[in-house]
């Protein structure tokens, strides 16, 4: 594939201003901050589910302005930072999907799927600040989020080559692009100043076993992805199962035996993330 | 109003009678509170003396100056770094202001010959307000600085009005600077500056005041009533965000290892919090010098402690944890 036409897709992913985000999500997040009483944990609890909100929030925690790029990678800690005044900015600026809110609806089903996943596997392998993966996990797919707003013919084309050839979203846009969301994912978090295992979880979750700094948010995104798949929970973008890597699961330490502990906890969560609508 | 309570001094250069009439005439005396005073000098080269040894609140330089072109007039004032923070405003034709290259000359602003006095005075207040606050702010967090966080509690002292003044600084502040350099020991103290302002925002109380007396060293004015809270949130929201700002080894270990001042290797836990709280009530605080002769001594206490803590003068004490 020619290098002019992924500096083409890097420039036009980079060029995103404005993501937008699920009208839901967005109402939420307003009818809570209209309220003078309410508290920064509150609000951080709302924009936790929302992977376009989160996205947004940390890279602005993490922009030069504030002068601590790349430390911030908790929802929770960018609220306490940016203060309910700039969080009121941000979601003022914020605008809803017009269209294609039905295809989009099942990403944010899978996304926050991930992360509900990612906690509980960061749990189980001991891990001491589960939060920090389940925001990995949110954002896992941000890449096609970013696809879908920015360059909506190329999301067309993919989705064209999902069905014609049986395939899944990321071999798909490998066959079209030469890379997969994984990429711009990866441009998208050095681009916006996200902290380093943030980027990693993002970027590597495809590949753990090649993740150079943080294999243990790679490895937990990437089985948190599997998990999610495996319950048919919201959409990737295909209805294909993805392959485990059995290095992600021999990097945490865990067993088949743990997996199917989290499987077990992972379907009371996700009916519970199901009550809530989307779209 | 100026931090300080002399009346302002404004300094004009110009051979222009009509205009240093229409200047003295722009504040008028009202009541108790006294406008600047305007001094002028139609020479130029005269008033350089005067002004840098006593340097004015505003300096306004005539365009059409006949001894010294007051292009350099400028340049003498803002090439010192001791001058540069006062506000420099030209008096220029239209002629001349639409010919003035801004990269050239550096002036806070300019005045239209022949000036409306109304607008003058709004624009010269405007001038003086604004070097006042960009003098007094902190470099780095841009918070309120010594002289504005004196003259808040001098001024709530004066009116007999309950306030707590909470001082809050960082322990192992020093060896984390030592061990990971000034640039990430200044993200530390950028992201406290953010706590402690939203943290004192969301009181949401019309008495707060946020000010960085500098260093690892700020100050908060919260009503009485709200000051243990405004501890405990700001002790736990501290100790949650510090971790991230080391790296992942001294993060996850708790603390750094570093050499001390006798070049011995020691081990230092991640930096916290102290908070000493003074309270005035019902008037009991007569001056500044009180409330920082009180805060050192409850600082010691706080201090004692290796967790985040906080101190409240004569009334309960805090480890941090809600009773
Ligand atoms: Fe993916
Ligand atoms: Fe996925």
């Amino acid at each position: 594939m020619s290098e002019d036409l992924k500096t083409e897709i890097k420039d036009r992913a980079l060029e995103i201003r404005n993501l937008p985000t699920l009208p839901l999500a967005l109402t939420e997040v307003s009818t809570l901050l209209d309220d003078p009483e309410v508290s920064t944990d509150e609000v951080a609890r709302v924009i936790g589910r929302d992977q376009v909100l989160s996205a947004k929030v940390l890279k602005m925690v993490n922009s030069p302005v504030y002068g601590f790029p790349g430390r911030i990678g908790s929802v929770q800690h960018s609220l306490v930072l940016l203060g309910l005044n700039v969080i009121r900015g941000v979601i003022i600026s914020t605008s809803v999907f017009d269209i294609m809110v039905e295809s989009m609806a099942g990403l944010w089903e899978h996304s926050l799927g991930c992360a509900t996943a990612c906690q509980r596997l960061a749990r189980r392998a001991g891990f001491k600040d589960p939060e920090e993966y389940s925001v990995a996990g949110l954002l896992h797919d941000l890449g096609k989020v970013v696809t879908a707003c920015q360059m909506p013919d190329v999301k067309a084309r993919i989705d064209e080559v999902v069905a014609a050839d049986d395939l899944t979203y990321f071999e798909a846009e490998r066959k079209l692009l030469g890379f997969g969301h994984d990429r711009i994912n990866a441009w998208i978090a050095e681009h916006w100043k996200l902290p380093l295992r943030l980027k990693e979880g993002m970027a590597m979750h495809h590949k753990p076993q090649l993740a150079q700094y943080y294999p243990d948010v790679a490895a937990v995104v990437h089985i948190g992805d599997f998990l999610t798949r495996v319950y048919e929970f919201g959409s990737g973008g295909d209805d294909q199962a993805v392959p485990l890597k059995p290095e992600a699961l021999k990097l945490l330490k865990l067993t088949m035996c743990d997996l199917e502990v989290v499987l077990d906890e992972l379907e009371g969560d996700l009916s519970e993330i199901a009550g809530l609508r989307f779209a | 109003m100026s931090a300080i309570d002399l009346p302002r001094r404004v300094f004009l250069l110009s051979e222009d009678r009509e205009l240093a009439r229409t200047l003295d005439g722009l504040w008028p005396v009202e009541g108790q509170i006294a406008g600047p005073v305007v001094s002028v000098f139609a020479r130029g080269r005269s008033a350089l003396e005067e002004i840098f040894e006593q340097p004015p609140d505003l300096l306004l330089v005539d365009g059409r100056l006949a001894d010294l072109p007051f292009t350099e007039v400028v340049a003498l004032v803002k090439g010192e770094n001791v001058y540069r923070q006062l506000p420099v405003v030209a008096c220029l034709t239209p002629a001349a202001a639409a010919a003035l290259d801004p990269a050239a000359v550096e002036i806070d602003d300019f005045l239209l010959l022949p000036i409306e006095p109304a607008v003058a005075r709004a624009r010269l207040e405007l001038t003086m307000s604004r070097a006042a606050r960009s003098l007094d702010a902190n470099p780095l967090s841009r918070l309120p600085g010594n002289t504005s966080i004196i003259s808040r509690i001098q001024n709530l002292i004066d009116l007999r009005q309950d306030f707590a003044l909470a001082y809050v600084d960082l322990d192992h502040f020093k060896s984390f600077n030592d061990a990971y350099g000034f640039a990430r020991g200044d993200e530390v103290l950028l992201m406290t500056a953010r706590i402690l302002a939203n943290t004192v925002r969301d009181l949401g109380a019309a008495l707060s005041f946020v000010g960085h007396v500098g260093g690892d060293d700020f100050v908060c004015i919260v009503p009485v009533e709200l000051a243990e809270k405004a501890c405990l949130r700001i002790i736990d929201s501290f100790d949650r965000i510090v971790p991230s700002f080391y790296d992942p080894a001294d993060a996850v270990r708790g603390g750094l290892r570093s050499t001390d001042r006798q070049g011995q290797l020691r081990e230092f836990p991640l930096m916290a919090v102290s908070i000493a709280v003074v309270f005035n009530l019902g008037g009991s605080l007569t001056h500044f010098g009180q409330v920082s002769a009180i805060a050192a001594g409850l600082k010691k206490k706080a201090k004692e402690k290796v967790k985040s803590s906080y101190v409240l003068d004569r009334r309960r004490e805090g480890n941090g944890q809600p009773a």
